[in-house]
């Protein structure tokens, strides 16, 4: 057991349970959508971009856009919020929509690098 | 380029996760700590003040407690979070700072710059392995002569003093085991524009890794090797290296045609210390060393070379070395160091012409140069100095002949890499007669008012001597004496001292020749001049004016006149 493994594998998969938890619920309902999940769901997705700095395996990198395309989405979703909420202090149901929805993508990015993970680790077995 | 950067990005990711995470948690705690708006209302933060705020609190700007005055619970926190952001943000940029200093990195940026460097050059290069006082000598040489350098050495606080050198053409520098054929491709021993590789490291065995790698590497590029030891310079001719270069043989060589033939031994120190002058007496350049009994003391290489050389010139030759055995000293060698006057005497230094100091020790050198003099003060003293600095010394002692090995060495390689037309006339030279080789010094001696002179080829193709060439496509005849000399530019006269003719080589050369296209000629002349030759080999009208006399004012008229020529072949 390689512990640097476990806890990228840990990070990754946290990413993903993470995007879903805050993805699942009606699309535009705001009352099934917790900000504190979108905060978290970034703050892991960041860290994992980081751990796969400067890697230059084929994986790696792989997994590195991924990563990177999931942040870009989180960000687009979480600046998407604050602004909507500058004027009314509260969020709008459209809007709302559109965040779920900016969630969703980073949620197939998310997947991804877990399938990634999946294949690489059913590699090394063989 | 990656290297670097992934290196950089491998070294920031414990930083960057450490200042994410404090960011995080103090944004978070932000958010979850309940405040008060004014009116008292509890209130909590958003998280887009949240992160307003631990953005500039993190970077310790501090633009005071917003929107709301914190209540203490805030305050508390917001304690924390400062310390530990500071702490997260001194972490990081002490990671990049020390990361900056790591060998490893600033090895990976020199590597790339290096090779960068070397992609870039378009300019015929040497590679020079080993910076030591010949690879100096060298590069000097090879910047006045605008030859870009480009040097290895393993060790780098010798190619920091190049730092400080005012070089015209700045070397490519990579500090680095050159043994290591991966060091040699990197220094562009493939490029198109490599002249050469240069092995002039202290070790003879260095060398000749060197010169295998080369050959096997690009047999085309010519290796030139130093080496003092027989069995080693055998063994670099067994793997094809151009050259080889054994200071003591060279040094022992020139000895000997001092004693024969002074003054082809004073064209030959002209020709090819054209870079650094060698110390020697002015009285023994004309009267060469005198035959008769010689002493040497320091049976090594360097003693055994003159011995060898010397032998056959009627010198009665008397060894001094402290172990006879050792070196195998022929009978009748006096045992010592020859820094005492027991030793030279017994020698026989009162009726000793010549003694040479050529232990490798340069304290014993002059201490027997010294105590030579002092008891024979007729003795003409050669010393052979080690280390360059100590060459000042010498001088001081007034030795007659100084033996530099850094400064043999690096004369002969840029002699060879730089002046082919002079090796080939020294190699013919030794035919001159003694009247021949006496009228050419007077020569020489009158047009450089007795200084060193220089030499200068030119080469009639149409990149080199356009006009020339063009002058004689046109059916009219030039002489090798009309390209040498004219009255009008008498500063800028120039001995024609070689031509070379396709496989042909003409010593000494008679001024009707004329010239043809594809001829090599070697000029002689003083230090500091524009030789005719070189002014008339890019300067059409120069050539119209000089060589047809023609000679009107008027640009216009000239033309009409050159016209009319044409039409009228003579």
């Amino acid at each position: 057991m390689n512990l640097e493994k476990v806890i990228f594998a840990f990070f990754i998969i946290l990413a993903l349970s993470l995007n879903f938890s805050f993805f699942i619920g009606e699309i535009s309902r705001v009352s099934h959508h917790n900000i504190y999940e979108l905060f978290a769901a970034l703050v892991v997705s960041l860290i994992c971009t980081v751990m796969k700095f400067g890697d230059r395996t084929q994986f790696g990198s792989t997994v590195l856009a991924s990563s990177l395309v999931v942040d870009l989405l989180l960000i687009a979703a979480a600046i998407t919020w604050g602004i909507s909420t500058f004027s009314s202090g509260s969020i709008t149901p459209t809007t709302m929509a559109t965040v779920t929805s900016l969630a969703g993508g980073a949620l197939i990015a998310n997947l991804l690098s877990v399938i990634l993970l999946i294949i690489e680790t059913s590699q090394i077995r063989k | 380029m990656s290297d670097i950067f992934f290196l950089v990005l491998r070294r920031m990711r414990t930083p960057l996760i450490v200042l994410i995470s404090v960011y995080a948690i103090a944004t978070l705690g932000m958010t979850l700590i309940p405040g008060e708006d004014p009116s008292g209302e509890p209130w909590r933060m958003g998280f887009f003040h949240a992160f307003y705020f631990v953005s500039f609190m993190g970077t310790t700007i501090g633009f005071g407690e917003i929107p709301y005055p914190f209540t203490d619970l805030q305050r508390a926190w917001v304690l924390i979070c400062i310390y530990t952001s500071v702490f997260a943000w001194l972490y990081g940029i002490g990671n990049v700072l020390r990361l900056l200093q790591d060998d490893t990195f600033v090895g990976a940026v020199a590597q790339r710059a290096f090779r960068l460097s070397i992609k870039r050059i378009d300019l015929p290069f040497h590679i020079i392995c080993g910076y030591g006082e010949t690879g100096q000598f060298i590069v000097r040489g090879l910047s006045e002569l605008g030859i870009q350098a480009v040097i290895i050495d393993l060790h780098s606080d010798r190619l920091h003093s190049l730092e400080l050198e005012e070089l015209g053409v700045p070397a490519i520098v990579l500090s680095g085991d050159i043994t290591d054929p991966e060091n040699l491709l990197a220094a562009g021993i493939n490029h198109p524009c490599c002249r050469g590789v240069i092995a002039v490291t202290q070790e003879d065995h260095t060398n000749l890794q060197i010169a295998v790698a080369s050959k096997l590497i690009n047999p085309n590029v010519p290796v030139i090797c130093r080496s003092e030891i027989e069995d080693e310079a055998d063994n670099m001719a067994s793997v094809g290296t151009d050259a080889i270069i054994n200071p003591y043989l060279i040094f022992g060589r020139r000895l000997s045609l001092l004693t024969t033939n002074p003054a082809l031994h004073r064209i030959h120190n002209w020709f090819i210390n054209q870079h650094s002058a060698e110390h020697i007496n002015e009285r023994i350049t004309h009267e060469g060393l005198p035959a008769g009994n010689w002493i040497i003391c320091g049976y090594g290489r360097f003693g055994k070379a003159v011995e060898h050389y010397s032998s056959d010139n009627h010198i009665k030759i008397k060894i001094i070395d402290i172990d006879l055995e050792a070196t195998e000293a022929p009978r009748g060698s006096v045992v010592g160091r020859g820094t005492e006057a027991d030793t030279l005497i017994e020698a026989g230094i009162e009726s000793a012409n010549v003694i040479v100091a050529a232990t490798n020790d340069d304290a014993n050198n002059l201490s027997i140069l010294i105590t030579a003099k002092q008891l024979n003060s007729t003795i003409v003293t050669i010393g052979r100095v080690s280390k360059e600095s100590n060459n000042k010394l010498f001088i001081h002692a007034n030795c007659d002949y100084i033996m530099r090995r850094s400064q043999v060495v690096a004369n002969e390689v840029l002699t060879i890499i730089s002046r082919p037309l002079v090796t080939k006339f020294l190699q013919y030279s030794s035919s001159l007669s003694h009247a021949a080789t006496d009228d050419l010094i007077t020569e020489i001696c009158r047009l450089t008012n007795d200084s060193d002179p220089v030499t200068w080829r030119l080469l009639i193709d149409q990149q080199n001597a356009p006009a020339i060439v063009n002058f004689i496509d046109s059916q009219q005849s030039l002489t090798i004496g009309q390209v040498s000399s004219n009255a009008k530019l008498p500063a800028a006269e120039g001995i024609p001292l070689l031509l070379l003719r396709g496989s042909m080589s003409h010593l000494l050369p008679d001024p009707s020749m004329p010239l043809k296209i594809g001829d090599q000629l070697l000029f002689c002349a003083g230090r500091g001049q524009t030789l005719l030759a070189q002014r008339l080999s890019h300067n059409i009208e120069l050539l119209d004016n000089l060589i047809n006399q023609n000679q009107h004012h008027i640009p216009l008229l000239r033309w009409l006149q050159r016209r009319r020529q044409n039409k009228t072949p003579n």
